[in-house]
């Protein structure tokens, strides 16, 4: 049967479907709620989806964090807290246009733009993924290897944090993957004699402690801080919309390009790409001065990015089982949980399940539009729910998703080991999603760099002998240079202080 | 609470040290010159390294060794945020003795409770929590969550 009808029937399953509505809703509050974030979701949606086939879990987690994404921008113009940090380059922006009356316009434009960033991510999804898993059939131990560590210098590259921290960060995840029985000689690493630690760090329980339980942490402290009142968007959210689009069109392109762009590269996702798109429309715009007072134009570009970031950020997932941000991340491990090992064999083996994926996301971001609609209507009501009887109903989520992943009580001890230690990071500084994609790629990083230097027989130099690999190999290195000058440069300033 | 780069980057050094050391144990083979220590002392190098630059960064600031914010100082605070860990812990040590639903409907109530939830409300959301995660997680999902002293009633 032909694939893409295949893909059909399985997404077009009434379970299928009642598990993306679900989900939908589930990602819509979670996105609104301040303080719960689009990978916190995922990674609470990942012990649910445990026990089901390969469609509807990924259904799921694509919905709920398109969802999610867009559901950030609601409390970040009604309150000023943006829901998810996605949401939080232009949460000011927004506010500011609430407080000139214009919430209607900001919501309509913020959902409008989301939809449209979202399909254009999509779009380039579909037409590059399948394109470039035929270039990447070729690909020996050298070019995974490059690719990896690419991945991994984009992640500390591309976030706001300090490289030395970020550094820090990616070689504990990468450490914390060494646990267990090491790949090559069968021997075990790190484990203490503890028969769990042999199966290695579980991933799942990990995410749950740094994202959801650090987030709890800290959520605790100022759980009694009174919220502000929450106004309501009446009337019609699509009034002023056409005159949006005829003036601003090039930005929601431009920030749909660059969110698709920045998604695309390994190990940056929507909050990055948010940043950058909102950076680059004040210093393109023709009124910079505006900006910060609640002016639109910001606005567009960057709700676009981060929605069109999240669907381009499955092309290095996909074709090369290397995370474009944290939450493909999770995907890859459920990727392979499901024993649909990422990478461009999958294309070639089970094309009906990649055009699925491609089918949800579609469904997706055209569900975004009536149940969004519904979501700016009823943000009062969403965000009413109490906080206090919200946090330990997600702490009992994460205790019983930790254990589902391990069938015991390790992956709750592991969750809360990592949780302490999540927070623990964020208080100094460090970045956290750097050690989660060394985690997941530790595996190959260390299989593809042990393999490649036994084929050398210690010859560095071979890692750059074939043309992709070298290409790729100078690239990285070259990163690496800049990353180092400009330590060196950060360093004198950082001294008179 | 945030410790001074100096500080951290000394402990740093110190865990990347012991990485170093407890890597000395692994095996090697012979005629294979890639052994499973090779990647793991990388790393530790790497640790080291950027400990070290935390460290001699820390030095050159001269900031106060420890930092504490303002919310550590007011008990309340201090008591919920440890809550949160706190109960984890709980759940680890006593959800297999008492079993899941005690155990979550416990938990639930006290935190509900300690976070200034009416008692009218807090008892009947703990109660219909436990109950629907219990009903997922073991009921449609399988997860063997324990028992415990509802073992004969289950």
């Amino acid at each position: 049967m032909d694939p893409l009808i295949e893909a059909f029937g399985l997404v077009f399953d009434p379970f299928v479907l009642a598990v993306i509505g679900l989900s939908a809703i589930f990602g819509m509050f979670v996105g609104a709620m301040p303080g719960l974030t689009a990978t916190m979701a995922t990674a609470l949606l990942v012990p649910v989806t445990f026990f089901m086939p390969p469609v509807p879990a990924l259904g799921a987690i694509v919905t709920a964090t398109t969802m999610a994404i867009f559901a950030g921008d609601i409390p970040g113009a009604m309150l000023r807290m943006p829901g998810t940090p996605a949401s939080a380059a232009y949460a000011d922006e927004s506010y500011a246009m609430t407080q000139k009356g214009q919430l209607n316009l900001c919501m309509g434009v913020n959902l409008v733009f989301s939809v449209g960033g979202g399909l254009i991510g999509v779009a380039v999804l579909i037409a590059f993924a399948p394109l470039l898993a035929e270039v990447a059939i070729n690909f020996s131990s050298y070019e995974y290897f490059w690719l990896a560590c690419l991945g991994l210098t984009c992640a500390v590259f591309m976030s706001n944090a300090d490289p030395v921290k970020g550094f820090l960060s990616l070689f504990f995840g990468l450490l914390l993957a060494t646990v267990g029985i090491d790949p090559a000689a069968g021997f075990p690493r790190f484990t203490f004699d503890d028969v769990n630690l042999m199966g290695g760090v579980n991933f799942i329980a990990t995410m749950i402690g740094m994202f959801a339980v650090s987030e709890l942490m800290r959520g605790a402290v100022t759980f009694d801080l009174a919220t502000k009142a929450v106004p309501q968007a009446v009337g019609s959210l699509f009034r002023g919309l056409g005159e949006v689009t005829r003036r601003y069109w090039l930005n929601f392109l431009r920030g749909s390009a660059i969110g698709t762009a920045i998604g695309a590269l390994p190990g940056a996702g929507a909050d990055i790409a948010a940043w950058i798109s909102y950076a680059v429309a004040k210093r393109f715009s023709k009124q910079p001065e505006k900006f910060g007072t609640g002016e639109v134009e910001g606005i567009v570009d960057a709700t676009s990015a981060n929605n069109s970031a999240l669907g381009s950020a499955w092309i290095p997932a996909l074709v090369f089982g290397i995370p474009g941000d944290s939450i493909t991340a999770i995907v890859i491990g459920v990727l392979y949980m499901k024993g649909m090992n990422p990478g461009p064999t999958v294309f070639q083996e089970n094309p009906q399940l990649i055009y699925a994926v491609f089918l949800i996301f579609i469904l997706a971001n055209l569900i975004m539009f009536p149940l969004g609609w519904a979501a700016i209507k009823s943000a009062r009501q969403i965000l009413r729910v109490p906080r206090n009887l919200l946090l330990p109903v997600i702490l009992l989520f994460c205790l019983v998703g930790s254990f589902a992943m391990t069938n015991s009580l390790y992956g709750v001890v592991l969750m809360l080991a990592m949780g302490v230690l999540g927070w623990v990071m964020e208080e100094h500084g460090i970045p956290i999603a750097p050690l989660i994609l060394g985690l997941v790629l530790g595996e190959m990083l260390e299989q593809t760099f042990v393999q490649s230097m036994i084929k050398a027989d210690g010859a560095f130099l071979e890692f750059f002998s074939r043309p992709i690999a070298g290409s790729l190999g100078v690239f990285t290195l070259l990163i690496w240079l800049v990353m180092l000058a400009r330590g060196f440069r950060r360093a004198p300033a950082a001294a008179p202080a | 609470m945030r410790m001074n780069d100096a500080l951290l980057g000394a402990l740093l050094l110190g865990f990347a040290g012991w990485v170093w050391w407890l890597t000395t144990f692994f095996p090697s083979f012979p005629g294979q010159d890639y052994g499973p220590n090779l990647f793991p002392r990388i790393l530790a190098a790497g640790i080291g390294f950027c400990a070290l630059v935390l460290l001699l960064r820390g030095l050159r600031q001269r900031a106060p060794l420890l930092v504490v914010e303002g919310w550590m100082a007011q008990p309340r605070r201090v008591v919920s945020f440890l809550l949160i860990p706190l109960a984890s812990l709980a759940y680890i040590l006593v959800s297999d003795p008492l079993g899941f639903i005690p155990t979550a409907f416990l938990l639930l109530l006290g935190l509900f409770l300690w976070f200034q939830a009416r008692p009218v409300v807090a008892l009947p959301v703990a109660a219909g929590m436990t109950l629907l995660v219990h009903w997922f997680f073991a009921g449609l999902m399988r997860v063997p969550l324990p028992r415990g002293v509802l073992d004969s009633v289950l």
